[in-house]
């Protein structure tokens, strides 16, 4: 019986070596090792030997499947391998790979997102406006009363001066629209498109993008407004920001600010990104101006609130390094797809 | 407003350097814009006193003058002809160096030896005047360098002061009040009384009250014109203007120190010595100052005499009656007129001035008689039988109070600062409280026409406090989510859908032209016009992003050959309300290099793309019915749902690429957003996947006539029935003016199909296409 092992184990490495594909490898592991097979056959007669005989044959037998498997796996793995000729087939993988056409988001769309979404994240509201304003949400309900000098800080396009209609200067003219339709509390933001009278260059644009924040409430203060911008700013540049305020004046807040943020290479130590000043102007803000509540139909003192705004142009300069903001408008692909 | 360093210091007293002061003003007050020290290149010119003038042996026109330069007489040669015994003037000794970078040398004028030279106005870098020798003042200390005489050694601030400040801070007592009081120092300024004459004789009377609130007028007569004194015409130079004359000056002197801006003229051109203030009649003429001539508009407030205006009130004084060398008499107006209708003036004539721009900010009528008080003691009146004056001032203004909530204070700026403390910042601004507990008064003084209401004040307080100490502060916010702007995550999605399948997002402006409109043949009338455009490119706003999105393919053809662009913005349509219809249009476009590829059917399968996308289903496309369009008509569709129209796809009309300069075919499509999210299926429902096996025969359909794929398509879903699962066109060819179609027929149910079956509803199919359609099918 040990003969007759050995030979069918011989028999079948012989076999093995000449398989030539997985196929082969399949019926022979069936012929040799399957139910039918006669090894098996001597498997299941073990139990008819003496407990010596059983105790050898029973070893040997074992010993043999290990090997056969092994054998089995082994030339399964030499077929895989061999199955086709790897250096007739080698490319060069240093070759560019296929160009697949992507698009691109615009800069302002990428930074919109960007700070909607971190405002979204802080339980802000996106509202929106009409671009094409009357002149009584554009500056009359914003105490920026006709014939005030005030107007004159926001030089205006008119598509009907008797009127009083206009490209909106300012995305504020959200504000007492959203006042009218909603009671305080509530934190919303509004960006947009504007326009102004401006002749353009490298750093003016007659239409651009503008980002306006308020949270009107019960006690909403000043304090409450640096942690908000800090909060905004440290997250937009992942860096903490520290916000300064300078006195300003805007017909629609009282108390005005002007506000910077320390600089975002430097940190407030002074570089030639600041110009040595460690501060970047960023954009204006204030707590509402009472008279704004007034002509959205609240109660005066009744709320406090604070708003504020930038150009989304700016930030993307600052955040993209770009030096001409005519480019924003210049629909050249050129620029685009560096996005 | 450009201000002299040195001048602000003398009146506030600051101590601080002019970076110090700079950094403290942006802080708490107004922004500087720039710090610039003046060019000082005068060393070794000095003060000296003339002892002797003599005539030069060998020259004319030349003089030996010997000059007194402190314990030292130099002789000097001088060509100047203005120069008497006495006068001090400039003397650059030997060795200096002017700002001409004139080196003054030892020197021989014709035989005679000349040891420095006296210095014109020009040659000192501070004027332009070159007709003699600069006279100093009698004070002036004999060896004393001229940088110190002439207070050259100075720096030029420009401070941007507030639109809101215009009213006190736009002069230099304004500004010196701030500065002490950021100093920490009471700030005081002691005006000369005016000297009131109780004179009838001067005839001067206000007809519109409304606009002239008060006229204080003086009549000066025995009036010397001639130089103002140099120190007076350096603060001039420093704050920007050139000196004209001792009169002229004093007035603008005056309202830099003030901000009271003043007029003077001549009385002896005041017709029957009647000065009347009154509205402009409708046509009347004026010769200004600037040598313009203006005619006036009726609601312009002017200075007359009792035939003609004599000057645009607060605006510029009349040519005629202006200040010259002849005039002996003078008229000096220091009055109050309403700021808007100075402004209305100021902009109706495209005029800005110094007291145009002060105006129109609003002054503190009570500013008037200390201003006037003030010009006269420059001008140096010092016989009052030569004065005459009037003051007309009906309605007087008094300080007024505002209430305060300190409570307030706290609350708005979240940030606890002392009662003491808020007292102490409110004495400072001349601000004085009065009253007990939580609630007390504030008076106001007239000048600080700015602070109306109690937020007004706690600016005051917390500018001055200092912003930078107020701790930030996380807001004690109601938790909750944020609403959900639908529209905004829409667009972003659409955007980031056609981004994917490779079209790049542009903007363009708002503004189009007139040839724009008619290029796409649309209707000029119905857009909107601006009254006041930059240029006749951006005179309409838009009515469609398509003449945009032509120009960015133009321009990108020079440097791309296939590109899909698309442009997310608004269009304006005029409308029957007050405002505008404006609509968020989504708009893209492709240029493809191979143009036999069938670009209708690549925009086609990208508008599909983008509406599966976005859940918009059951959509179908008609061939566009309108004739005068931009699209191409044979080869564009309208996307409708329900027979209402969603959206357009289509090759654009190529005479109007042509128009535009585009060389390629465009194809684009076009939505409303609004629209376009209004037809989206919200929630998705799960169809069960079958469990049964499908069968898929194909049938390849040949016609001769213009027959539709969607024709057959609908024909085979109606013959096949229920049992049709799904039809698909894969192969489409032209061959001999036939044109082929091939459909993959899949055909399911909820069971395993039987061959037979299958071959029947083929059959049936086949036949009925044949029949109903005349068409050929391939076997």
């Amino acid at each position: 019986m040990k003969q007759k092992i050995l030979n069918i184990k011989n028999q079948a490495l012989e076999d093995i070596k000449k398989a030539k594909n997985s196929r082969d490898i399949f019926d022979l592991r069936v012929k040799y090792l399957g139910r039918r097979s006669e090894f098996n056959k001597i498997l299941k007669s073990l139990k008819d030997l003496l407990s010596e005989e059983k105790k050898n044959i029973g070893a040997l037998s074992n010993q043999t499947k290990i090997e056969l498997e092994k054998a089995f796996v082994n030339a399964e793995e030499n077929i895989k391998t061999e199955s086709f000729d790897t250096e007739a087939e080698r490319i060069d993988v240093t070759i560019p790979g296929k160009k697949i056409e992507q698009g691109h988001l615009h800069p302002i769309t990428l930074i919109q997102n960007e700070i909607e979404d971190i405002f979204t994240a802080m339980g802000f509201e996106i509202a929106d406006g009409p671009e094409v304003e009357n002149e009584f949400y554009n500056f009359d309900a914003l105490n920026v009363p006709k014939n005030h000098s005030a107007r004159d800080m926001q030089d205006t396009f008119w598509i009907d001066s008797k009127k009083g209609i206009l490209p909106r200067t300012h995305t504020s003219n959200v504000q007492v629209r959203y006042m009218e339709k909603h009671k305080p509390p509530f934190r919303i933001i509004a960006p947009g498109r504007i326009f102004r009278h401006e002749a353009t260059d490298s750093t003016h644009e007659h239409t651009f993008h503008q980002f306006e924040a308020l949270i009107v409430g019960d006690n909403v203060n000043v304090a409450n407004f640096k942690y908000i911008a800090e909060q905004f700013f440290s997250r937009f540049f992942n860096t903490e920001v520290t916000v300064r305020l300078r006195p300003s004046y805007f017909p629609f807040t009282e108390p005005s600010f002007e506000f910077d943020i320390s600089c975002t290479m430097c940190g407030g130590k002074g570089c030639s990104g600041c110009k040595n000043a460690g501060w970047i102007e960023i954009g204006g803000a204030g707590m509402v101006n009472q008279n704004v509540f007034m002509a959205a139909g609240y109660s005066r003192n009744k709320f406090q609130g604070f708003a504020w705004g930038f150009g989304l142009e700016r930030l993307a300069m600052m955040k993209y390094k770009i030096d001409d903001i005519r480019l924003f408008h210049s629909g050249d692909l050129r620029f685009i797809k560096q996005f | 407003m450009k201000y002299s360093y040195n001048w602000l210091k003398k009146l506030s007293g600051t101590k601080k350097t002019p970076e110090q002061l700079a950094e403290l003003l942006t802080m708490k007050a107004f922004e500087v814009e720039g710090i610039e020290k003046m060019e000082n290149k005068l060393s070794g010119v000095v003060a000296g006193k003339i002892s002797a003038i003599q005539k030069h042996p060998n020259a004319d026109k030349l003089q030996l003058v010997s000059v007194d330069i402190g314990g030292k007489k130099l002789n000097i040669v001088c060509g100047a002809s203005n120069i008497k015994i006495g006068n001090i003037v400039p003397v650059a000794l030997v060795g200096a160096k002017l700002p001409n970078n004139k080196e003054i040398r030892e020197a021989e004028i014709r035989g005679v030896k000349s040891f420095g030279m006296l210095c014109a106005e020009d040659e000192l870098g501070i004027g332009k005047n070159h007709s003699g020798i600069l006279i100093l003042g009698k004070k002036c200390k004999i060896g004393t360098p001229i940088v110190k005489e002439l207070d050259l050694d100075d720096t030029i601030m420009e401070i941007k002061v507030l639109p809101d400040r215009g009213h006190d801070a736009l002069s230099y007592i304004g500004m010196a009040r701030e500065i002490a009081a950021m100093d920490g120092i009471n700030f005081k300024y002691n005006f000369k009384k005016l000297y009131k004459s109780s004179s009838r004789k001067i005839k001067i009377s206000i007809e519109n009250k409304k606009l002239c609130q008060r006229y204080v007028g003086a009549i000066l007569k025995g009036v010397e014109i001639k130089e103002s004194p140099i120190w007076i015409r350096m603060l001039l130079r420093k704050s920007g203007i050139n000196p004209i004359n001792n009169i002229v000056d004093a007035t603008n002197y005056v309202m830099f120190e003030t901000g009271q801006p003043l007029h003077a003229f001549d009385f002896e051109k005041v017709k029957n010595g009647e000065i009347i203030v009154r509205l402009a009649k409708k046509g009347e003429k004026i010769k200004l100052l600037d040598e313009t001539e203006r005619i006036l508009f009726k609601e312009d407030l002017v200075i007359a005499d009792s035939e003609k205006a004599l000057a645009i009130a607060g605006v510029m004084g009349g040519m005629e009656s202006g200040i010259s060398e002849n005039t002996k008499k003078i008229v000096i107006e220091a009055a109050s007129f309403d700021c808007v209708n100075v402004r209305k003036t100021r902009l109706r004539h495209n005029l800005s001035t110094d007291a145009a721009i002060r105006f129109e900010k609003e002054i503190d009528p009570n500013l008037a008689e200390l201003a006037m008080a003030r010009v006269l003691e420059i001008i140096g009146i010092s016989n009052r039988k030569t004065l005459e004056i009037k003051d007309i001032y009906p309605i007087k203004a008094s300080p007024w109070k505002i209430k305060l909530d300190l409570c307030y204070v706290k609350k708005l700026l979240g940030e606890n600062i002392s009662v003491g403390n808020i007292v102490r910042i409110l004495n400072l601004l001349d601000l004085k409280l009065s009253g007990k507990g939580n609630i007390v008064n504030v008076k106001i003084p007239t000048f600080r026409i700015d602070l109306k209401t109690q937020e007004d004040l706690i600016e005051e307080i917390g500018r001055i406090y200092g912003y930078e100490k107020i701790k930030s502060q996380a807001p004690k916010v109601n938790l909750k989510t944020a609403e959900v702007n639908s529209q905004r995550l829409f667009e972003r999605k659409a955007k980031e859908i056609l981004a994917g399948i490779g079209f790049s997002e542009i903007y363009n402006y708002s503004f189009c032209s007139e040839q724009d409109v008619k290029k796409i043949h649309l209707n000029v009338v119905k857009h909107l016009r601006l009254e006041n455009p930059l240029n006749s490119d951006q005179v309409f706003l838009r009515a469609s992003l398509v003449p945009g999105i032509l120009k960015n393919v133009r321009e990108n053809l020079k440097y791309f050959k296939n590109f899909r662009i698309f442009e997310n913005g608004r269009i304006y349509k005029k409308s029957n309300e007050v405002l505008p219809n404006e609509r968020k249009m989504l708009t893209g476009a492709i240029v493809l290099e191979n143009q036999k590829e069938g670009i209708f059917y690549e925009a086609k399968g990208c508008s599909e793309l983008l509406m599966n996308n976005l859940g918009i289903e059951n959509y179908c496309f008609e061939s566009i019915k309108e004739v005068d369009s931009f699209w191409h008509v044979g080869r564009s569709a309208e996307i409708k749902i329900n027979q209402k129209t969603i959206g357009r796809v289509g090759e654009i009309n190529p005479q109007v690429l042509k128009d535009f300069g585009v060389s390629k075919r465009v194809a684009c499509f076009e939505f409303d957003l609004r629209v376009l999210q209004k037809n989206t299926i919200l929630v998705k429902t799960y169809k069960t996947i079958s469990k049964y096996p499908t069968v898929i025969r194909d049938v390849s359909v040949v016609s001769q006539s213009r027959i539709k794929a969607d024709d057959i398509l609908k024909n085979i879903k109606k013959n096949g029935g229920t049992l049709v699962r799904d039809v698909e066109l894969f192969d489409i060819f032209q061959k001999e003016n036939k044109n082929s179609f091939a459909y993959h027929i899949k055909f399911g149910a909820g069971r395993t199909l039987e061959n037979q079956e299958v071959d029947n509803l083929m059959q049936k199919i086949i036949s009925a296409l044949e029949k109903d359609l005349g068409v050929e099918i391939r076997k």
